[in-house]
């Protein structure tokens, strides 16, 4: 059987990219030092893939066709939203374990939907070239596996779903082959304000409860968060905190390790850095 | 509900490079192959992305619509446009 092991909560701010010097040099340099710990960090773990969570920000899918969970199971490319310093590129892919994962689920009550070739969008990207191409780069052998969760645009998938759909990645990999190891990177947050008057705010007491459950490993807590509460405290961009609870699910019992944390108002977000061990 | 058709359109002014320059070039020409009311063409006309969002658009929708289309897409202006007041209707002017 697979093994799921390990994951990460990270941010996917585009703002270290359009904005790299705005913050106090000391900020901004722990910001970047921290994605350099979890590519060290991924490196040690010897994974074959890596799935990234993230959400959509009303770019990748438009009006028509609003899903609640997708997976990307065929080519990675992006991101689809280039910025200096990210420019768009291919991305190594897993994906006959995609395939797996997806058709997993569809027997055991997830209705994954797919995507056969995505250009994924930098909330997948940002962690993947900061994360994942530095292992690849040390001779380690990644696929990528996007999956994107309904936290950016209404109907959102509730908390619970994300949990449990975690539990089915999870569930999934065990029943793959054994040469499968396979980390979580949870992609998103903390509190932040997209477009709304309120951004360049950052509610550090929301960031601190999210991370307290991160690093406690109380998912179930978690999950309690009304959209309403998130909404109010951690804005809209604080609903990303649907993917953590996607890669938490996928550890049950797991406790975090805090890498950094830092609230950058000048990237717009608290940025949070945990590592799940179990 | 027309707000969905605005979301719609404003999701293609942030993606599709052909009704960008549609905007660009034939507002007017683009708004009437939209089923919009008056009051959202207006929206569209004047920029307004504080009405926008009173009207429900998605906030995502509204940033990445003046990132792609507005003749200032800077972060301070786009800050500065949604600070604008709510414009007043004919019978708020009496």
């Amino acid at each position: 059987m697979g093994k799921i092991v390990g994951g990460f909560l990270v941010p996917h701010d585009p703002m270290m990219f359009l904005a790299p010097e705005a913050p106090p040099e000391e900020v901004r340099g722990r910001m970047w030092a921290a994605f350099e710990q979890c590519a060290h960090r991924l490196a040690k773990l010897e994974a074959t893939a890596v799935v990234i969570v993230g959400g959509d920000h009303y770019f990748n899918f438009g009006t028509d066709c609003l899903p609640q969970y997708l997976i990307g199971t065929g080519d990675v490319d992006g991101p689809l939203d280039v910025m200096p310093g990210l420019k768009r590129q291919f991305i190594p892919d897993s994906q006959d374990l995609a395939a797996f994962v997806a058709r997993h689920g569809h027997e055991n009550g997830f209705d994954w939907s797919v995507a056969r070739a995505f250009t994924v969008d930098h909330a997948v990207a940002i962690p993947d070239r900061l994360i994942v191409d530095p292992v690849r780069a040390r001779g380690q052998a990644i696929g990528t596996i996007p999956v994107y969760v309904a936290s950016g645009v209404d109907p959102y998938i509730s908390m619970s779903r994300c949990a449990a759909l975690g539990g089915a990645i999870r569930a999934a990999v065990e029943a793959a082959g054994e040469h499968e190891r396979v980390a979580l990177i949870g992609s998103g947050g903390l509190s932040h304000w997209i477009g709304l008057p309120q951004m360049g705010q950052v509610n550090e007491a929301f960031d601190r409860e999210i991370l307290a459950y991160a690093c406690s490993g109380d998912l179930d807590a978690m999950t309690r968060l009304s959209d309403e509460y998130i909404l109010q405290h951690g804005g809209n961009g604080g609903m990303e905190i649907r993917h953590w609870a996607v890669a938490m699910g996928a550890m049950p019992g797991a406790h975090g390790y805090l890498i950094d944390y830092a609230p950058v108002p000048e990237w717009v977000t608290g940025l949070g850095f945990v590592q799940l061990m179990q | 509900m027309s707000r969905n058709v605005l979301e719609r359109l404003l999701h293609r002014l942030c993606v599709d490079r052909r009704e960008k320059q549609r905007f660009k070039e034939d507002l007017e020409g683009l708004l009437e192959r939209h089923r919009l009311t008056e009051e959202e063409k207006a929206m569209l006309r004047a920029l307004d992305v504080g009405a926008m969002q009173r009207h429900g658009v998605n906030p995502m929708l509204t940033i990445g619509f003046w990132f792609e289309n507005a003749p200032d897409p800077t972060p301070r202006a786009y800050m500065k446009a949604l600070a604008a007041p709510a414009a007043r209707g004919p019978e708020e002017d009496r």
